[in-house]
């Protein structure tokens, strides 16, 4: 067996390890944000998917954008932007306070329930 | 020598690989998963989830649980007749001139039940209420005004006795007008949650008509089940916990009309023969599901302080929470046990 073969095998084990993890990592149960505008819900926002989102705040537009789990401010109108400077937040209990535009995103744990009834 | 030694490294780096793959593989398959199955019966839809290891025996489980709620869909159809079976439909429509009719096993049980019932509500849940329920149903459908107590006394009668049950399944032919709205869904939930622990699945969870019915928890915890805001501005007002019970809810904000500002909603007070709106809503926390349907519409049909009186007469570990016409939430004494 020479250098190249334990490359080889190497790389076929990473590979293997990676998209078992990978797998995995699909498993977990999506996390969902709620986007409150005055203390009403205006948006819910399943945290899987990759995407950007407009809601209306109270200086106009806030562009909200999704990547890889996080959720992040990156364009409204206040003095200081600082929502925007927050940058991504993932956890849940975490959460955005935008006061000058009265948006507040929240994320929680999407199976927070097991049911409804009603 | 250095080839050996790499020989050995990646022999050993392969083994660690396979037995690594061999014991995630076997947590895999020895982990519990979720098996469910939505469906649509009794004008609900029904989602039934269940917890194990056992992929084929959830699979037919679920097959199973399916079957008995189109047996009970079937059974207590008041529209429809089905080949082959003597439902309601036929008990009520029955034109032939025998004196008696034989029904099937599982809804002469039912109706025996619904009768009880009578007895047990003193009158408050009446399965013989049909005619009343139709009259209520043309008005809410067209939105076209409300009945007048004469009209609805007028439409036919709702005399319990009217049902006569007699030996070896077999009910008198005696024009009832029977709708089991009342009590059909909780029944066949229970009989469904006994079904599962009785084949070893324990832990489960059903959600139908207003009702989740849970068994054992899959990771010893509880299940939390929220209770839905009766409002149109939705979302859930408290959350509760539980293992192996039930919580049902009757509210007025599903089937109704409003007609000069006065919501007529479809849960009908057999002494008025109109509906009332004590309150928004009312849940219960029951150890029995069909116990559950049945004393949550009863305690919509009565103020929020009789039904605490009642329930403390004559279920006392029964727990209750109200959602009132202001806005209010008012519990038993032994309801925030499961908050």
């Amino acid at each position: 067996m020479n250098k190249n073969d334990l490359k080889i095998i190497f790389f076929i084990i990473i590979t293997a390890i990676m998209s078992i993890v990978l797998i995995n990592l699909n498993d977990e149960t999506g996390q969902i944000a709620h986007i409150y505008y005055m203390n009403k819900e205006v948006k819910t926002i399943d945290l899987s998917i990759n995407n950007t989102y407009t809601v209306l705040g109270y200086n106009g537009e806030v562009k909200i954008e999704v990547k890889d789990r996080k959720i992040r401010v990156i364009e409204e109108n206040s003095p200081l932007h600082l929502c925007s400077k927050q940058g991504y937040i993932f956890k849940s209990t975490e959460t955005i306070i935008c006061l000058p535009n009265k948006i507040v995103i929240k994320i929680t744990d999407g199976n927070e329930l097991d049911g409804v009834v009603g | 020598m250095k080839d050996k030694i790499g020989y050995i490294i990646g022999t050993l780096l392969l083994v660690a690989f396979f037995v690594w793959m061999a014991l995630d593989y076997n947590q895999r398959i020895n982990s519990i998963q979720e098996f469910s199955k939505n469906m649509f019966y009794m004008d609900t839809y029904i989602s039934v989830k269940i917890y194990t290891k056992d992929k084929v025996k959830a699979k037919e489980a679920l097959d199973s649980i399916d079957k008995i709620y189109e047996t009970y869909n079937n059974l207590t159809d008041r529209y429809n007749s089905y080949d082959g079976t003597n439902n309601i439909y036929k008990i009520n429509n029955n034109t032939l001139t025998d004196e008696k009719l034989t029904i099937d096993e599982k809804l002469y049980d039912l109706i025996f039940y619904g009768i009880d019932m009578y007895e047990e509500t003193n009158g408050l849940i009446n399965i013989n209420l049909g005619h009343v329920i139709d009259v209520w149903k043309s008005y809410r459908e067209s939105e076209s005004g409300v009945p007048t107590y004469e009209e609805l006394k007028n439409s036919g009668s709702i005399d319990i006795n009217d049902i006569q049950l007699l030996d070896n399944n077999q009910i008198l032919n005696n024009h009832p007008c029977i709708d089991l709205g009342s009590i059909a869904k909780g029944y066949t939930n229970q009989i469904v949650a006994d079904y599962l622990k009785s084949i070893g699945l324990n832990s489960f969870l059903i959600n139908a008509g207003g009702s989740v019915v849970v068994g054992e928890h899959y990771a010893n915890d509880t299940y939390k089940i929220g209770i839905e805001t009766p409002t149109s501005e939705g979302g859930v007002y408290d959350v509760v916990s539980f293992n192996n019970k039930s919580l049902t809810t009757s509210g007025n904000y599903q089937r109704y009309y409003i007609y000069d500002k006065v919501l007529y909603h479809h849960i009908i007070d057999p002494n008025t023969l109109f509906p009332p709106n004590y309150f928004r809503s009312v849940s219960v926390i029951t150890n029995n599901a069909a116990l559950g349907d049945m004393l949550s519409t009863t305690l919509f049909l009565m103020t929020i302080e009789d039904g605490k009186t009642y329930l403390k007469e004559n279920y006392p570990d029964v727990e209750a929470v109200w959602y009132t016409n202001d806005d209010e939430i008012e519990r038993t004494e032994g309801f925030s046990n499961y908050e």
